[in-house]
């Protein structure tokens, strides 16, 4: 049980600036997730905590003390790696006894810690087997073990999960936390599913081209994105841009055209002012075909598009020049050029700053 | 900051493990390759303690090193008389017609002799083996699986006795001459081959297979949709072949034909064996026979004329400019080992009737004349060919293979390459080992450096590294441990080391790259320091290549040849097999000396396809065998 401190951690290689003056605070027994699409520099960061890979600025804290210089096969780190890593020369047994061997624990107490991780991951009987005769869950899993076996005082797990079969991901997620939490260990993980870091994190910091964009609890960083590119990296949504032209407390209305829609900023310390150009963030799942009983933008279009997905269906709705998103009941039986209606409560609707969203980040949001 | 970062960084790179390896490594590549070849050229710039060009204006103005124009004509033909033996045993004079290819000449000198064969033999070797290539990869056909194994027989080493049986066979009353001229009266002439052109006979005959072997990997390596959409837009035949396949294959041609360029120049093999068939000669008129000849005086005078130094310096010259010159289309590292081809289906084609013939046409002569060196040193060893005086053996006999353990000198050149190949061998994986591992997996400077350094003796014509031998050691270290004139036997330990360490650099580096990072990962992040690793996770799963290098490294320094004979002059009781052959062959007189040789190549041989079988078991690819 430990508290990962990061501060200004920065890696470059060679151009590419893989970690950009990354600082957080992890806390013990805290679930965190790195989430980002890949080349994000997560991995790096993740390796960067291991010793893998040491920073060329900034410093790394477990607990206070500090553990930049510190190799990685003095930290007592537990990692799952992306392939798993198991050593096909060894059993099942040896491959989680080793780093007890390592730390020279007698062979008794070896052998009754390798069982009863066994049983913590539900391998019990399959301590003789080469990994090659294993399933890649079951892989998994041993490596799972051969990292926690050793009480490790924070569990780093690379994507351990992108190698599994859909099915299988969504038990070994469930699992993985319950372990965790029974456990109490403090653990880091890197993904780049957002669905995965939403079950699984208790918090997630979500990252792009080495920075972090946004930190915060799944719930935050989903509903209320602070940034055009976490709003869009996390599930799908319409932006639009507009110029603010009134707002009261933390209500903005911003001019769409001619068309008035009414927001919230998301965060105390993003302000907008009169007149600025900001973007307007619609979630497809927020919108309603009923006027409901809480204030709420309306919008008036022609059915351009239907894609039936199963559970709901998905409209793209013509507005004058623009389009948006929407998704409605999969009851509902609609023709492509009807005219429709449709709301969004304000306090669905976010309006973000233009200013500090980078080129790369808005131009991808438009591919409605 | 910049500077201190540095510091820090290649700190944490040179662990204790990672400076072990970069010392074991670079200490002998440097002690035993670099340092005596820098010595070698340095002497060849000096004299009476100045710097000067005068070693080479000697080779310059000296007319039996460069003759323009060249000396005597390819072809000649004249009659001489000879006793012919009647029936009833009466002897009557006749006269006979002789045609003489290269007895008289061309000669163009030592140098551009030298020149001469090997870009002739390139030639011919690269033709041979790209249309063997093509045809074994491209085509189907009854008798494809023998031809394959057939086909790489010439690549069995039996140094001097391989040519010594093709001289027994081309000579005036070889062989041939005795079914076409003798017996059948096919051919009008008595036809002699020497000099020169039997020197690219030999040499083509055993170096195309390397050509064939590497070419063949590059065309089955090619990927069939490439060659398919050529089709689809209209492409077939030869002009398919032109415009797509050839430039495709253009890398395994040019690195076979690389190495065949300068195993040419290298080889000692041809004009000793043909000197052992008929005596003096033209072949022996090439620099490798030259440097070889002024080691044998070496041995009675204590060390070799300066302009050694510079004619090695031109071999070196010349090796260098050829690999240079497809330096754009191979890098060193493809040379040791081909990769595994066959990963699509392959684009095999059942010839017609008409394809077929011309198939059997080219590849049933091509394996007969070129296994027959092989087939012969086996004939000369088992029977008494080597004494019957006759053009065919008479009967089968074990006393040469009993000889080898009866003959006190025989069987001590096996008892010395045995310790020599065996203790280059723990050398090879220590060092192999340590290159290895430092190029795949540490960024430290210099690595480049080290593995060029592991990789370049394949291009070193070893009869250069004897000479760089010589000047440095046995100047630094005279009347030493070390001294070439004292212990050749030593020396030749760390020549076989640096010669064919690239076998073993080559497998196990290969063997990195298929083994995760993340495997060494996993056990830092377990707490397990760099060197535990290196013990307790690299080494077992590198382990098969190892081997697998290894028995390859050890083989190919069994039957190394250029500084195996050059160096045992200076001390013949310590000279291994291949000295004891090239004695057998070329300086010994007495009677059936030659099949002892041939015994020795038997056993060399043998040697050879064990290894080769088990290495390519263990490695699970096909490996170059690049012998010599």
């Amino acid at each position: 049980m430990v508290t990962v401190t990061l501060k200004n951690i920065t890696k470059r290689f060679g151009e590419v600036i893989a970690a950009d003056r990354i600082t957080l605070k992890i806390e013990h027994g805290e679930f965190f997730t790195f989430l980002g699409p890949s080349g994000c520099g997560k991995t790096t960061t993740l390796r960067i905590i291991a010793g893998l890979e040491y920073p060329d600025e900034g410093e790394i804290y477990f607990d206070d003390e500090n553990v930049t210089e510190l190799p990685p096969y003095k930290r007592n780190t537990g990692m799952v790696f992306q392939n798993y890593a198991l050593w096909p020369h060894m059993t099942v047994f040896d491959n989680i006894a080793y780093g007890l061997k390592i730390r020279g624990v007698p062979k008794e107490e070896i052998r009754r810690k390798v069982l009863e991780v066994l049983e913590l991951v539900k391998l019990r009987g399959l301590e003789n087997r080469y990994p090659t005769q294993l399933s890649g869950g079951q892989q998994q899993r041993v490596a799972l073990a051969r990292a926690l076996v050793i009480e490790p005082r924070v569990l780093l797990l690379d994507e351990p999960l992108s190698n599994l079969d859909a099915k299988l991901r969504i038990e070994m997620r469930e699992e993985i936390k319950r372990l965790q939490k029974k456990l109490g260990i403090t653990a880091i993980y890197v993904t780049h599913d957002q669905e995965e870091a939403m079950v699984i994190s208790d918090r997630i910091a979500v990252m792009n081209q080495g920075r972090i964009m946004q930190v915060g609890e799944p719930r935050e960083v989903y509903r209320r994105p602070q940034n055009l590119f976490v709003a869009s990296f996390l599930g799908r949504c319409t932006i639009l841009k507009g110029i603010v032209h009134s707002i009261k407390e933390d209500m903005v209305t911003v001019l769409h055209g001619d068309h008035k829609i009414t927001g919230v900023i998301p965060a105390r310390d993003i302000k907008v002012k009169i007149d600025e150009e900001v973007a307007i963030i619609l979630r497809p799942e927020d919108f309603y075909i009923e006027k409901p009983n809480k204030p709420s933008n309306e919008f008036n279009g022609i059915i351009d598009w239907i894609s039936f997905t199963g559970p709901y269906t998905e409209l793209r709705i013509k507005i004058g020049k623009t389009a948006i998103l929407a998704n409605v009941s999969s009851d509902l039986v609609l023709k492509r050029g009807e005219k429709i209606t449709v709301y969004i409560p304000y306090i669905n609707t976010i309006i973000l700053p233009l200013r500090e969203a980078g080129e790369v980040a808005y131009s991808r949001e438009f591919r409605i | 900051m910049q500077l201190a970062q540095r510091i820090k960084l290649l700190r944490r790179e040179f662990d204790r493990l990672t400076i072990i390896q970069v010392i074991i490594a670079f200490s002998i590549l440097i002690f035993f390759l670099l340092v005596p070849i820098f010595s070698m050229l340095v002497s060849a710039f000096i004299h009476e303690g100045s710097f000067t060009f005068k070693h080479f204006e000697d080779i310059a103005s000296d007319k039996e090193m460069i003759k323009i124009p060249p000396k005597g004509t390819w072809i000649k033909v004249e009659e001489r008389y000879k006793f012919r033996i009647l029936p009833n045993g009466s002897r009557v004079l006749v006269t006979e017609r002789i045609l003489a290819i290269g007895v008289e000449g061309p000669d163009f000198g030592y140098i551009l002799n030298t020149i001469f064969v090997a870009v002739v033999v390139t030639i011919f070797t690269s033709i041979l083996g790209l249309v063997a290539a093509f045809i074994m990869a491209r085509y189907d056909f009854p008798g494809k699986m023998l031809f394959r194994v057939v086909l790489l027989i010439p690549m069995l080493a039996t140094p001097f006795v391989n040519a010594y049986v093709l001289g027994r066979v081309l000579g005036p009353y070889g062989l041939l001459n005795y079914i076409f001229f003798d017996t059948l009266h096919i051919i009008p002439y008595r036809i002699i081959i020497s000099g020169l052109p039997a020197v690219i006979l030999i040499q083509t005959l055993s170096y195309f297979p390397i050509v064939y072997l590497n070419t063949l990997s590059a065309i089955i390596n090619i990927d069939p949709s490439l060659e398919e959409q050529a089709e689809n837009l209209g492409a077939k035949g030869f002009k398919l072949f032109r415009t797509v396949t050839l430039p495709l294959a253009l890398p395994g041609l040019m690195a076979g034909a690389t190495i065949v360029f300068i195993f040419s120049m290298e080889d000692l093999g041809a004009p000793i064996g043909l000197s052992g068939a008929f005596g003096e000669g033209l072949y022996t008129k090439l620099i490798s026979f030259k440097i070889y000849d002024e080691f044998r005086k070496a041995s009675q005078l204590g060390q070799v004329h300066p302009t050694t130094y510079a004619l090695a310096v031109i071999l070196l010259l010349l090796a260098a400019t050829a690999f240079l010159g497809i330096k754009k289309y191979v890098t060193l590292k493809q040379y040791a080992m081909l990769s595994k081809g066959g990963r699509w289906s392959p684009r095999v084609r059942r010839p017609k009737i008409k394809g077929l013939i011309a198939i059997y046409a080219f590849l049933i002569p091509l394996v007969i004349i070129s296994a027959y060196p092989q087939i012969g040193v086996v004939l000369l060893a088992f029977t008494d060919w080597g004494i019957s005086g006759l053009p065919y053996p008479t009967k089968f006999t074990t006393e040469y293979l009993y000889s080898l353990i009866s003959k006190s000198e025989v069987l001590r050149s096996i008892m010395n390459s045995m310790m020599y190949a065996g203790s280059a061998v723990l050398l090879i994986v220590l060092v192999g080992t340590s290159a290895a591992y430092v190029v795949a997996r540490r960024r430290i400077p210099g690595r480049d450096f080290l593995d060029a350094l592991s990789t370049i003796p394949i291009a070193v014509p070893g009869i250069i590294v004897a000479v760089g031998y010589l000047v440095f050691f046995s100047v630094v270290f005279s009347e030493t441990l070390l001294d070439p004139f004292i212990n050749p036997g030593l020396l030749l330990i760390f020549t076989y080391t640096v010669r064919r360490l690239p076998f073993t650099v080559r497998a196990v580096f290969a063997g990195l790259q298929q083994t995760h990072v993340s495997l060494e990962e996993a056990s830092l992040n377990l707490g397990a320091s760099r060197t535990v690793t290196f013990f307790r996770i690299v080494l077992p799963l590198i382990s098969a290549n190892i081997i697998g290098g290894a028995i390859l490294s050890f083989v190919y320094s069994m039957s190394e040849v250029s500084t195996s004979i050059t160096l045992s002059n200076l001390n013949p009781a310590q000279g291994p097999i291949t000295f004891e052959m090239s004695q057998l062959i070329y300086a010994s007189a007495a009677v059936g000396t030659v099949s002892i040789a041939a015994a020795l190549g038997v056993l060399l041989m043998t040697l050879q396809i064990i290894a080769i079988t088990v290495s390519n078991y263990i490695l699970k690819q096909r490996v170059a065998f690049l012998g010599v």
